[in-house]
């Protein structure tokens, strides 16, 4: 590349002179520099103009007593509201649902995602068919889907709940989440699959033909060869999904409005924001769910290693 | 494996076949039950039967009788594909630069941008309203098509950037060397393999604005601008209390339609890049 | 550069069309004063608008702006605009336990001199008790709403008057192979506070003390408690009960399988569609725990007038041209909602659509309010959490709980659930 020579020698005439000090740009960086942040520049500008402000004012208020059915008592209290969240039962019984929730869901929507993906990507027959169709459940509006899952679970009313005796499952803790879950599952099982599909596309089938050539059975093609290759893109599934099921809140509102100790931590959120109006109390439990799913994030990128966007030139050289 | 592990055998279709049934009883079970819950008279809706005893066109009839449900419908779509293009677009362009120009802050984007997806929503809600009115856009299609492009870019930019880095720098090189303008390398041989993600990113964008309520309810309070999501909730029943389980459903299926047509639109680019010739070898 | 010419006109493209669609979305001026009502979506209401804008005579247009159907959602959107001293809100229908918590924030105007008594003039007492607050009049009722005892008449040749002879009456049912199950409210939900509610104060007990500053819940309201267990742990209650709110309850008694159903006088109507299971639906008064009469909970909404509305007088207007008699009347025929107005029950056409109507009457003569506090929403959220599952109950201990985060609840300490 041109500007490349170009730097190479700027760099080799800056040596005698200062080895150690920082080199003046080359008109090829500078060029470089502003093309990225004009392209960066639309999306930066619109995130920031739009949550800037409420994010900002959400950490405020977090650190502040303020209940909007009693606004004269409101006082600045510093982390006092993260004292009696952290502290609080229902906070710690909401954690350990929504953490079951989570990790439930996520590992096996992997799993059937992946097999999804496999399925999509490599079908002799009716592709079309296969993907629209297994697309669909993520495109029901999902109170929708939760209204019909309940109506189907409820004894007399619905199918399931005949075909399984008659119990109503939906009265009890265990087998309440365990419906929600499978509602979930069912629900973004094709979020995954399609984040996997997309990135089963990039791998080339001539490395597999080769791999096939040098004696590798299928499932070893598959680890050695395809999941390697895929990691970016199983990175950006199991992250945004992750991220997601931490926050549920549609399936178990409809489902069970959190009753019989499945309240997850959204739910929690909501009770105290907008039906509590206790916004002091609201923001705080926001924060904590900010940071609980950025340690998430963290975790994550960490494992990944160098498969996290623009960790690394991305192939450049 | 199509063609690598062997040849396409019947017996090998007939798999296929047979995977792709279940595959597809599966997904559709559920919205078959839908279906069938919007074909029930009102009678036999809670009769527990998952095939209608009753048929009826009662429940599409309700819903079409008032304007509300088709300007709903509209205004989904609208906001739904304006929405979906721009973010598309300023998630490219951006994903772009970050998985293939080196310039200060390109990690604070990414970390601001993952910091915004990760923010609890419902506590950013009520500000954004407070913002919007005093603006002047709450309840228009702008006041809705902005916050839903904000949280849909990260996802955007994550996936398509995961997808540009994967795509050989060499091929733009190469181009270039055989004579094609950047411009010309970039759409010849870049976007081609970059189709996969960004069709991706397109669908999920699009299911996104389409499904989300939470926005929708805060933002909108009149046919201007309300979303299907929030039109359903207003749906009621024949008499106080009545759950209007017919009508929803109906509306349900009705709304799907567009979702199915985007996504079978979509499906067959998501993998036609791959075949455009770039790789050979 | 082709790639960024092209996204520049693809920006510029986006931007002309949410350029058009602002510009086509904004024009909804009109001249005179228009008073802008936000209630839940009822089917007859727009004539009702209508008929009260022919009244209005060009003083002022009523713009009837819909709400979510449930009504969280309803409370959810106006506390926010209330909030935010949002001004294009003017009439607001309001469930009958928000007075409270509106009123001390500030958020509604009181109701005072002519239009104050045009208001009690003949309404109902204890409707007018749910729109007070501290003594002041902060709503005009609209319609109102209270349980009653509903009852197959095949299964039960008559009715039982106490809560102990209904669910005895159940059991035997069920022993003897026949349906016998009884249906009510009992989710984690304000249905289940309604029902508590009723059960305490039949009982003769109570959950927080006149100023609704401290929580009571004292040995009456434990009896009221061990009323729900018996219910709840009953061989003839309804399995899905813990997760049932009015309409599964409705469903569940129309599909045969229940003898008796505590419900709200809209399943009357309901069940008319079906008239082979009509015959046999008869009503009573609602069972009694302890004395002659039960007190039920009463529903309902009211109307009431914005703080921040710029035109009071004629929103005061409105309101009592919309809840007027001649509007309940036909809300009361049309939409199945009773009346709040005594002289609407006489009516010659409510016989028909009302045929429960002295019951309701007399039911509502006797019937209890929701605790009144500006905190009801905290007050309501820890009842339905701590009585769920009812069957769960332990009458002093579940009292004891109560009492401690009701008091939480009431300072607004602690978390919610």
């Amino acid at each position: 590349m041109s500007h490349a020579t170009a730097e190479k020698t700027e760099a080799t005439a800056d040596e005698p002179v200062a080895p150690r000090k920082k080199a003046a740009l080359s008109e090829g960086k500078k060029a470089e520099r502003r093309l990225g942040w004009l392209l960066c520049a639309p999306a930066a500008i619109t995130m920031i103009a739009v949550t800037g402000w409420p994010i900002l004012y959400s950490i405020l208020l977090s650190m502040q007593r303020f209940d909007l059915k009693f606004p004269d008592r409101t006082e600045w209290i510093w982390f006092d509201n993260y004292v009696t969240v952290l502290s609080s039962k229902y906070w710690w019984d909401a954690v350990l649902v929504t953490v079951v929730l989570t990790v439930v869901t996520v590992a096996v929507e992997l799993v059937l995602g992946m097999s999804l993906a496999l399925i999509m990507h490599r079908t002799l027959v009716g592709r079309g068919i296969v993907r629209t169709s297994s697309l669909i459940p993520y495109g029901i509006v999902t109170v929708v889907a939760a209204f019909s899952w309940r109506f189907a679970w409820t004894p007399s009313t619905g199918y399931l709940a005949e075909a399984l005796g008659g119990d109503p499952v939906l009265t009890e803790r265990i087998p309440a989440l365990m419906v929600v879950s499978l509602a979930e599952i069912w629900k973004t099982t094709p979020f995954m699959a399609l984040l996997l599909m997309a990135g089963l596309a990039l791998v080339p089938d001539d490395l597999l033909k080769a791999a096939a050539m040098d004696g590798a059975g299928a499932w070893q093609r598959f680890i050695k060869v395809t999941v390697p290759i895929m990691k970016p893109a199983i990175l950006v599934a199991l992250l945004f999904r992750t991220l997601d099921a931490f926050r549920i809140f549609d399936n178990l509102f409809v489902l069970t409005a959190g009753s019989q100790g499945t309240s997850s931590v959204s739910m929690l959120t909501y009770n105290n924001l907008i039906k509590g109006l206790n916004l002091g109390i609201g923001s705080t439990m926001s924060v904590l769910i900010f940071l609980m799913v950025a340690a998430i994030a963290f975790i994550f990128i960490k494992l990944f290693g160098t498969a996290a966007p623009g960790s690394d030139n991305g192939g450049r050289r | 494996m199509a063609g690598i592990g062997g040849a396409d055998t019947t017996g090998k279709k007939v798999g296929w076949g047979l995977l792709n049934a279940v595959v597809v009883i599966y997904a559709l079970f559920p919205v078959l039950w839908i279906v069938s819950l919007s074909f029930k008279s009102s009678k036999t809706l809670a009769d527990g039967n998952f095939i209608p005893r009753e048929w009826s066109l009662e429940n599409y009839q309700n819903i079409f009788s008032t304007s509300e449900f088709t300007r709903a419908l509209i205004n989904s779509i609208g906001i739904a594909i304006i929405a979906t293009a721009i973010a598309v677009v300023f998630g490219t362009m951006a994903a772009y630069a970050i998985a293939r120009l080196d310039f200060p802050g390109k990690n604070l984007l990414v970390g601001v941008s993952l910091l915004i997806a990760m923010f609890p929503q419902v506590s950013l809600v009520s500000p954004l309203f407070e913002i919007e009115r005093s603006l002047g856009l709450f309840d228009t299609w702008p006041g809705l098509i902005l916050p839903y492009i904000t949280f849909a870019l990260p996802l955007a930019i994550y996936t398509l950037s995961a997808f540009f880095r994967e795509i050989p720098w060499e091929l733009e090189k190469a181009a270039k060397m055989d004579g094609a303008t950047p411009g010309q390398a970039f759409r010849r041989v870049i976007a081609p393999l970059a189709a996969p993600g960004v069709f991706t990113t397109a669908i999920l964008v699009f299911i996104f604005c389409w499904n989300d309520f939470l926005f929708a309810i805060s933002l909108t309070s009149t046919e201007q601008s309300r979303t299907v999501p929030v039109a359903l909730s207003f749906f009621t029943g024949s008499s106080q209390f009545e759950d209007p389980a017919g009508s929803i459903a109906a509306a349900a299926v009705v709304i799907t339609i567009p979702i199915i047509l985007f996504v079978l639109f979509f499906q067959r680019r998501i993998v036609a890049g791959l075949t455009s010739g770039a790789v050979k070898g | 550069m082709g790639a960024t010419r092209r996204y520049r006109l693809a920006v510029g493209a986006g931007a002309a069309m949410i350029a058009a669609t602002t510009l086509t979305a904004c024009g909804s001026g009109g001249q005179g004063i228009t008073v802008n009502v936000y209630k839940y979506n009822q089917e007859n209401f727009q004539a009702i608008v209508d008929n009260c804008n022919t009244k209005a005579n060009g003083r002022y247009h009523i713009v009837y702006n819909k709400l979510p159907r449930e009504a969280d959602g309803q409370r959810e959107q106006m506390v926010r605009r209330l909030a935010a001293e949002d001004d294009s809100m003017d009439v607001l229908a309001l469930d009958v336990t928000w007075t409270a918590e509106l009123a001390k924030a500030g958020w509604i105007k009181e109701f005072s001199g002519s239009v104050k008594s045009q208001v009690e003039n003949g309404t109902l007492q204890t409707p007018l008790d749910t729109a007070t607050y501290e003594g002041k009049l902060y709503g005009a009722p609209d319609n109102t709403n209270v349980q009653l005892l509903w009852y197959r008449s095949d299964l039960v040749p008559t009715p039982p008057k106490t809560w102990d002879e209904m669910i005895s009456m159940a059991e035997s049912l069920v022993a003897q192979g026949k349906p016998g199950l009884i249906v009510g409210q009992g989710k984690q939900y304000e249905g289940l506070v309604v029902l508590f509610n009723t059960l305490v104060n039949s009982s003769g007990g109570t959950i927080l003390d006149e100023n609704g500053t401290k929580a009571i819940v004292d040995d009456k309201a434990v009896q009221g408690l061990a009323a729900l267990k018996k219910l709840a742990t009953s061989k003839a209650i309804d399995p899905s009960f813990s997760n049932s709110t009015e309409d599964p309850a409705r469903l569940l008694m129309e599909s045969g399988k229940a003898a008796f159903e505590l419900n709200w006088p809209y399943v009357y109507a309901a069940a008319q569609k079906k008239p082979d299971f009509a015959k046999n639906f008869k009503w009573a008064p609602y069972p009694t725990v302890s004395g002659d009469a039960a007190k039920v909970t009463v529903g309902g909404i009211n109307y009431a007038v914005s703080s921040y509305t710029t035109h009071p007088d004629e929103s005061f207007d409105a309101v009592l041209c919309l809840r007027g008699a001649e509007s309940q009347k036909l809300a009361a025929l049309k939409d199945g909602v009773p009346p709040t107005i005594r002289s609407v029950y006489d009516e010659p056409e409510m016989v028909d659509a009302y045929p429960m109507k002295d019951d309701i009457l007399k039911t509502l003569e006797n019937a209890s309010v929701r605790p009144r506090t500006p905190a009801y929403q905290n007050v309501s959220t820890v009842i339905s959490t701590i009585l769920s599952p009812p069957a769960n109950i332990d009458p002093q201990k579940t009292a004891d709980e109560l009492r401690q985060e009701l008091q939480n609840a009431l300072d607004s300490k602690g978390v919610l659930p």
